[in-house]
């Protein structure tokens, strides 16, 4: 099973590599919607609105990017994916490569966000637990939008759908790193953040297990 | 008559339950008390009771901080209602807050929670501070009597219950839809889909008679409240359950693809609403640091008529569902015949 | 957020809202003539109308399909 993921996951690389124009689409939704924000909000942000702000242009980052992991899939492509492996397989390095992608992705957001609408929020920030909480939160948002995505594509809807589906379940995470990195920002012990990080961990593991679970059921015609 | 038993008690439950509800009398109660703050020295108050008598009584008037009493000096009684007591405040109280207390002989003593606020504290008065009045507990069968809900409080018996249906009825939604990933089963598809239209009704009374309950209460139609949010989201979740069962064609796919997202969602909602009042205030009774049902929300010897609420409701919405399910299944069999 | 917080920012808000409440004040007048009115006793008479239209909405869908079915057995 173990080589079977990594097997995939190489596949998944490749297929990456060959269509660059699609990081460099995420990437620049990223940038643009940053920029948007740079435009509109002119006055400096208080701490809590930066933060909030940044997890929003995340969430829709991250819908965005994970639109695409089941979207690009051709039918023959399927087929071939489905006599090779096993579904569970396929979701588990699904749901692996697209962490992955959400951690890359929400680091460099973070990159961005802090050059354009500045980084006075980060001041009094503890930056390692910050950092943390992103990573995490990149993560929890892959792990719950991977199954939505399958879900989304399978039933022959776009993106569209897949953000009907996915926003009120994708919102306890949201929640939750947003929380935990607001305490970051205003500098709490690890003590307390570390609560909330233990949690949305243990909430990451929750919903691979299930869409380790479910996925078989939705991948069979 | 056999499967008719549990919907006569169903109803039989919820009209206990509601005649319950609408005919016990409100325990009189201090509502209300003219002053904010208590300073040292002398105040004068108007203490404000709903459902007192106090002109049949002679009642005395004290206030409490951090378990010293002191006794109002002067008591005048204007109506059954209004009281005007003097307090010769000490120096050195050493709580933030004060409680006003009135006892009475035949309504016992009646406590208005942090009737004033104390602006200047010390480490505890030492003089002026005397004995509090006699603990008693009244016997009648009333409803508690708390100063921001008067009368509304008996919503508790309509209110309350339309969320347990509605939970009841999401986990047999959930139930069915396993069942449909195990079996395919389309009479079951039909009934998850049903069970999913009755809590959304459930869903939807609970809303407005909340949002009617928060504005007489609380001042504002919706209250950014982590039950509400929990609320919200359960909502939205069923809403793109039927969004998504709208958008595939094939009956066989569809019924597998709303399961999967069912039974996926299910789960995280039910972590959400355990995990959200931990991280947020509530106004809810019950949770973020809200005392539940004790001190000041319901007399033990409400609380059965209460669970028989919520049983006699839970009645009525599994009544509803089963007749949907019996309407799909007789669907179903009306269209297998005509495609023959 | 500590439990000590959230007790203080209660009983703040218990405080701030119990006079408004006791006396109505500074509420819209249709409001505390409805709402407010008696004691608050309308509350409840609005929150039994609601859960009465919603059992009513129930029975007219179920009226419909039925019908529907009816027309096609026919």
């Amino acid at each position: 099973m173990r080589s079977e993921i990594l097997h995939l996951l190489r596949l998944e690389v490749a297929l990456d590599l060959r269509q660059r124009a699609a990081w460099g689409g995420m990437l620049l939704y990223v940038v643009s919607a940053v920029y948007v924000c740079h435009l509109t909000m002119k006055d400096a942000l208080g701490t809590g609105t930066w933060n909030a702000l940044f997890w929003i242009i995340l969430l829709f980052a991250a819908f965005n990017a994970l639109a695409r992991s089941f979207l690009r899939e051709d039918q023959g492509r399927q087929l071939y994916l489905y006599t090779l492996a096993h579904p569970r397989s396929v979701v588990l390095a699904r749901a692996l490569y697209n962490a992955v992608t959400m951690v890359v992705l929400s680091l460099l957001s973070l990159l961005f966000y802090a050059l354009f609408l500045g980084n006075d929020a980060l001041a009094q920030a503890d930056l390692p637990q910050f950092i943390t909480a992103v990573v995490l939160g990149g993560i929890g948002f892959a792990a719950v939008l991977t199954l939505i995505a399958a879900l989304a594509a399978r039933a022959g809807n776009g993106i569209g759908l897949m953000a009907i589906l996915g926003f009120p379940i994708v919102l306890p995470m949201l929640l939750a790193v947003m929380r935990a990195s607001q305490l970051a920002l205003s500098g709490a012990a690890w003590a307390e953040t570390g609560m909330y990080f233990l949690g949305i961990a243990a909430l990451d593991v929750v919903t691979v297990a299930l869409a380790w679970l479910l996925f078989p059921y939705l991948w069979r015609d | 008559m056999k499967q008719w038993w549990w919907k006569f008690l169903a109803v039989g439950l919820v009209l206990i339950a509601s005649i319950a509800a609408l005919r016990t009398p409100l325990a009189p109660a201090v509502v209300h008390a003219s002053e904010g703050a208590l300073k040292p020295g002398p105040n004068t108050v108007t203490v404000l009771g709903y459902a007192t008598r106090f002109t049949q009584e002679s009642p005395r008037v004290f206030v409490e901080n951090g378990g010293q009493f002191i006794a109002a000096d002067q008591v005048e009684v204007l109506d059954d209602r209004r009281i005007t007591a003097r307090f010769l405040v000490p120096e050195g109280l050493r709580e933030d807050m004060s409680d006003l207390l009135v006892s009475t002989t035949t309504q016992g003593t009646m406590r208005l929670f942090d009737a004033f606020y104390n602006p200047e504290k010390g480490s505890g008065a030492l003089e002026g501070v005397t004995e509090g009045p006699p603990r008693t507990e009244r016997t009648d069968f009333a409803f508690p009597n708390r100063n921001i809900l008067y009368e509304s409080i008996r919503n508790l018996h309509f209110h309350v219950p339309m969320w347990f249906t509605m939970m009841l009825l999401q986990t047999i939604a959930l139930v069915f839809s396993i069942s449909v990933l195990g079996s395919g089963n389309p009479l079951h598809d039909r009934g998850a889909l049903a069970a999913v239209h009755v809590s959304l009704l459930f869903a939807g009374m609970g809303l407005l008679t909340g949002s009617l309950w928060a504005r007489a209460t609380w001042g504002g139609w919706w209250t950014s409240d982590a039950k509400l949010n929990g609320a919200a989201v359960t909502v939205l979740i069923y809403l793109a359950y039927l969004v998504l069962r709208g958008s595939v064609n094939d009956p066989a796919k569809r019924a597998r693809l709303a399961a999967i997202y069912n039974v996926f969602a299910y789960v995280l909602m039910l972590l959400f609403i355990m995990a959200l009042p931990r991280m947020t205030a509530s106004l809810h009774p019950g949770s973020g640091g809200n005392p539940a049902f004790s001190q000041y929300d319901l007399d033990d010897s409400l609380r059965p008529v209460f669970y028989a609420a919520v049983l006699g409701w839970m009645g009525i919405g599994t009544w509803l569902l089963n007749l949907q399910y019996r309407l799909a299944r007789i669907e179903i069999a009306h269209d297998h015949a005509h495609h023959r | 957020m500590t439990m000590r917080t959230t007790v203080r920012l209660f009983l703040l808000l218990v405080v701030l809202t119990a006079p408004s409440a006791a006396f109505a004040q500074g509420e819209p007048d249709w409001l505390v003539d409805t709402l407010y009115g008696s004691g608050k006793i309308n509350t409840v008479v609005a929150v039994v109308s609601v859960i009465l239209l919603g059992l009513a909405l129930w029975l007219f869908r179920l009226d419909r399909r039925i019908a529907r079915i009816e027309q096609r057995t026919k």
